[in-house]
């Protein structure tokens, strides 16, 4: 089981990124994981100028003797974090054009960042919903929690359809302390009402990342005659001209995509597309690569 | 339209099988899940109906490509008329008549003009050819320019002709025919037989009449004279005057000769018919003289009022005539027949055998030796070589004759004499003549000639005309050398026989003089389109010289130098030097068929076009053309291979669609 979701390669991959200098979370796994915050701790970060109404406490008294200047001496804090995964294991997620379908090409991202996180010895947690919670695993760094976590992912299977708005509301209730909530989904929602439904982690000091997973095919649909389409998670069919999929479809989900990309941004969410015609870990070392250059 | 197999057509059943794979078997079409329809509209429904729509196409086309196959199979034809309805590119043919009669006021330059009218009208597609015809049809060119190259000619005009060359350009062609007759419409250009005016049935006829009405012209329509007069001879010219569409008229007729004017007459020449005039010139020159007989007509076609004709005025030729001392009757009879017969042509010298020694015999036009018995050696020597450089003898054998062991220069065993009187049989009778043997052709019949005596001789090499009713050969001919020589096995004494009492001697003498002694008594003049004889077949290599009325050459050196014969192609004279030397005028007049511009009845013409649509004439004989059919077969086949390729491609799509689907 855990051969299937940590592929060496990927995890080889995603270990020898450099988490520090790409993430800004709050907490840290001590020598990997680094907080933005300059706190008290052991180590140095750099001199300040005093100022009235600082601590006369941080005041190195060294350089007062060698200097007769009051400096301030900064450290960066350390800290442990929390991962908390939210995945969407609705019915659409399990279309899939080629040999990985989407729902599994979440599994591998949610397992890589559990293992991920557990390496760092952060708390990690996971719910699998659809339009209900599937399963929930508490965050925690205990022993053991990692594979609480695996086995949790390995079970979710495809439900019924997505409904943002019913299992966000418990989401809060699972979030009392600041932490990282990945979210990975197809989004096959109006982005207002999927960032309107995901903002709220935001405010309690979350970070949040959204992983859009979609399949090739459904980013640009390559059809050579008009084909009968059955929705996944409504059974509904619909007749769809080649031409139709080429232009006007391609049309609406780059919008999509688009909109969602923009209202996240909006919102101070991050959002990331992930193809699962592309590699696993290439898709993550490309979302550290963009979180490295926001920094 | 036709089928040649139409049972090919049963293959017409196989369009069931596409019927059957598209509208029978059911089709099932395999939804393919998708994640989310959010994105997709319902009006993208009418792509499936477009796809029903493809299907029925591809249905249509394999049930195109297998009812066309079969169809190429049965081998369909439209019949060439149908073609030309179908307005596809026919071929335009402009016949332009140029011949003697189209000389007659501004004929020809109408009918060329009206031609180059009818070429600017052409389409793209078409193709063009302009003929000039007469009594033969010439391909002038395929461009319209080639209109204006046309010229008039002394021929006689010809329409079934023509008709047989528009069969053979139709023939060949493989395009419908639209023929533009541009001509005066003569009613005596039309052939005897109307079948030969038959049109193939892919040619459409136009005519375009260049006469408007029937034109009066007077014609010089024959001359009758000599070739030659001999020695003193008059030489009498008697001319007709023919009147074509006139008035009771009279024209005054003159004879011209070497350029000046004889004589001359006044002649009445009835309404629409003819008037003789006849001439006697006393002072016809020796040698060689252009004759020329003129009327004053007034008329549109002043080319008809002349008529030419050659005289020669010669020395009559020598004959050496040897005969035994004794006997003087056979040159009696002998004298008498040739002065009757060929006008003081020849002048008979009668030698004893005795006398014969020292004579020059080239000087003598041929040689006769009547039954004569042993000759001097130095004659008969002398007589050897004469005959093998081309001179002519003519041997008789009697009772002296038959003493000798072989007929002198003819070289051949004498049998034995025959006297039929001892034999019972009293007489013989020429059982049997070769007409085809100049000395007989044209003679009477011998039948009551009747041969007491004969000497039958070995023929040997020598060609028999003549026999007699016990199988004696009686006129035996051979070839020595460049000369020849004749033996008749009698005499022309009136005692081995009677046939110098018959009329049918003077013929025979006549005949036989002309054939020794190389005389050709041609006519005095020839017709355009005529043809002059040249040589004969032995005289290969030796260059003839022929100037033609313009005074130009009318052969090419290697035509000079192996040509038998030659056309002559424009009235006037010509002279020609034949290869043993003798010069010839030869005198060449228009066909007088032309000079009557009576034309064609619409009726007759209507008749004429219709050839080409109706039923061929039953009068045609065994060669009627079968109808003209195009097949077009492969243009079916080639429509096959484009809808199979269509559909083939068709096909493809929707078989990637159905494994895309899948």
């Amino acid at each position: 089981m855990l051969q299937r979701f940590l592929d060496p390669a990927t995890l080889a991959s995603i270990s020898g990124l450099d988490l520090v200098a790409k993430t800004v979370v709050d907490g840290f796994i001590a020598g990997l994981h680094r907080s933005p915050d300059y706190g008290f701790s052991q180590e140095f970060a750099e001199y300040r100028a005093y100022t009235p109404g600082d601590d006369l406490r941080r005041v190195d008294w060294n350089v007062f003797a060698r200097s007769e200047r009051l400096y301030i001496k900064r450290y960066r804090g350390e800290t442990n974090t929390q991962l908390l995964i939210l995945l969407d294991a609705s019915a659409s997620m399990s279309y899939g054009s080629h040999a990985v379908n989407k729902l599994d090409y979440a599994r591998f991202l949610a397992a890589s960042l559990c293992y991920l996180a557990h390496a760092q010895r952060d708390a990690a947690g996971l719910i699998v919903f659809d339009e209900n919670v599937q399963n929930y695993v508490a965050p925690s760094a205990r022993q053991g929690q990692l594979f609480r976590l695996l086995h949790a992912i390995e079970k979710a299977q495809p439900g019924t359809r997505t409904d943002f708005a019913k299992p966000f509301v418990h989401f809060l209730d699972f979030t009392r302390r600041r932490g990282l909530v990945v979210v990975i989904s197809d989004y096959y929602e109006r982005p207002d009402v999927i960032v309107k439904t995901v903002e709220p982690l935001r405010f309690r000091g979350n970070e949040v990342i959204l992983f859009h997973v979609l399949d090739p095919q459904e980013i640009a649909p390559k059809f050579s005659a008009p084909v009968l389409l059955t929705d996944m998670e409504t059974s509904g069919t619909l007749e769809v001209s080649p031409e139709y999929a080429r232009g006007e479809y391609r049309h609406r989900i780059d919008a999509h995509i688009q909109a969602l990309r923009d209202q996240a941004k909006g919102a101070g969410l991050d959002y990331f597309l992930m193809d699962t015609g592309r590699p696993l870990d290439e898709g993550l070392r490309e979302y550290l690569g963009v979180r490295q250059g926001r920094m | 339209m036709g089928l040649l197999t139409p049972l090919a057509l049963a293959g017409l059943v196989a369009v069931g099988l596409p019927v059957w794979l598209h509208l029978l078997r059911k089709h099932k079409t395999t939804p393919l899940p998708f994640a989310s329809l959010m994105f997709f509209e319902r009006r993208t429904q009418s792509s499936i109906k477009h796809r029903r729509l493809q299907y029925l196409l591809l249905l249509a086309l394999r049930a195109a490509v297998i009812a066309l196959l079969a169809f190429a199979f049965a081998r369909p034809f439209l019949h060439s008329r149908l073609a030309a309805l179908a307005g596809g590119p026919k071929l335009t043919v402009l016949a332009i008549d140029n011949s003697f009669s189209m000389r007659d006021g501004d004929r020809l330059a109408r009918a060329k003009r009206e031609a180059a009218d009818v070429a600017s009208k052409l389409r793209d597609q078409d193709k063009l050819q302009v003929l000039a015809f007469g009594s033969q049809v010439h391909v002038m060119g395929d461009s319209a320019a080639a209109i204006q190259t046309i010229q008039p000619t002394d021929t006689r005009s010809s329409y079934a002709e023509l008709s047989r060359a528009l069969r053979s350009i139709a023939q060949s062609s493989r395009l419908p025919v639209e023929a533009h007759l541009f001509s005066d419409m003569q009613k005596s250009s039309l052939p005897a037989n109307f079948a030969d005016l038959r049109l193939g049935e892919s040619v459409r006829l136009i005519a375009h009449p260049v006469a408007d009405r029937r034109a009066a012209n007077f014609a010089v329509e024959s001359v009758n004279a000599p070739r030659r007069v001999y020695g003193s001879g008059k030489a009498r010219v008697e001319a007709t005057i023919a009147g074509y569409g006139t008035d009771q008229v009279k024209r005054r007729v003159s004879l011209v000769l070497n350029g000046r004017e004889i004589d001359s007459k006044t002649v009445d020449v009835p309404a629409g018919g003819r008037a003789a005039a006849e001439f006697l010139p006393a002072d016809l020159p020796f040698g060689l003289n252009r004759g020329e007989v003129r009327i004053d007509s007034g008329d549109n076609l002043p080319d008809d009022d002349r008529f030419y004709f050659s005289v020669e005025r010669a020395e009559a030729r020598r004959v050496l005539f040897v005969h035994e001392g004794r006997n003087q009757r056979d040159a009696l009879y002998f004298r008498t027949a040739l002065e009757a017969a060929a006008e003081s042509a020849y002048a008979l010298d009668a030698v004893p055998v005795e006398q014969s020694g020292n004579l020059d015999l080239h000087k003598y036009a041929f040689v006769v030796l009547s039954d004569v018995g042993s000759l001097p050696a130095s004659f008969e020597t002398a007589l050897r070589d004469y005959v093998r450089a081309g001179g002519s003898l003519l041997v008789a054998l009697g009772r002296e004759s038959a003493l000798r062991n072989r007929v002198p220069v003819f070289d051949e065993a004498v049998v034995e004499p025959r006297y039929y009187g001892r034999d019972g049989a009293l007489f013989q009778s020429a059982a049997w003549l070769d007409a085809g043997h100049p000395s007989i052709h044209n003679a009477q019949r011998w039948d009551d000639v009747k041969f007491y005596q004969a000497v039958r001789v070995n023929p040997g090499a020598a060609r028999i005309a003549a026999r007699l009713g016990d199988d004696t050969p009686l006129l035996l001919d051979k070839q020595i050398g460049e000369g020849r020589a004749l033996v008749f096995a009698s005499t022309f004494d009136n005692i081995s026989n009677d046939f110098p009492l018959h009329a049918s001697f003077v013929p025979f003498i006549e005949h036989t003089a002309n054939y020794l002694a190389r005389q050709e008594e041609g006519p005095s003049n020839y017709l355009v389109g005529s043809y002059l004889e040249l040589r004969q077949a032995k005289q290969q290599g030796a260059a003839v010289e022929v100037l033609d009325p313009k005074g130009e050459r009318a052969l090419t050196l290697d035509e000079a130098a192996r040509a038998q014969n030659m056309p002559l192609t424009m009235a006037g004279f010509y002279d020609v030097k034949r290869p043993n030397g003798r010069h010839e005028l030869v005198a060449v007049n228009a066909d007088r068929h032309e000079s009557d511009l009576d034309m064609i009845s619409a009726d007759t013409l209507a008749l004429w076009q219709n050839t080409a649509q109706g039923p061929q004439n039953a009068n045609s004989g065994g060669d009627a053309e079968a109808p003209k059919t195009m097949e077009f077969w492969w243009y079916v086949l080639i429509a096959v291979l484009a809808l199979s390729i269509a559909e083939s491609l068709l096909g493809n799509h929707h078989l990637t669609v159905d494994q895309a689907t899948e």
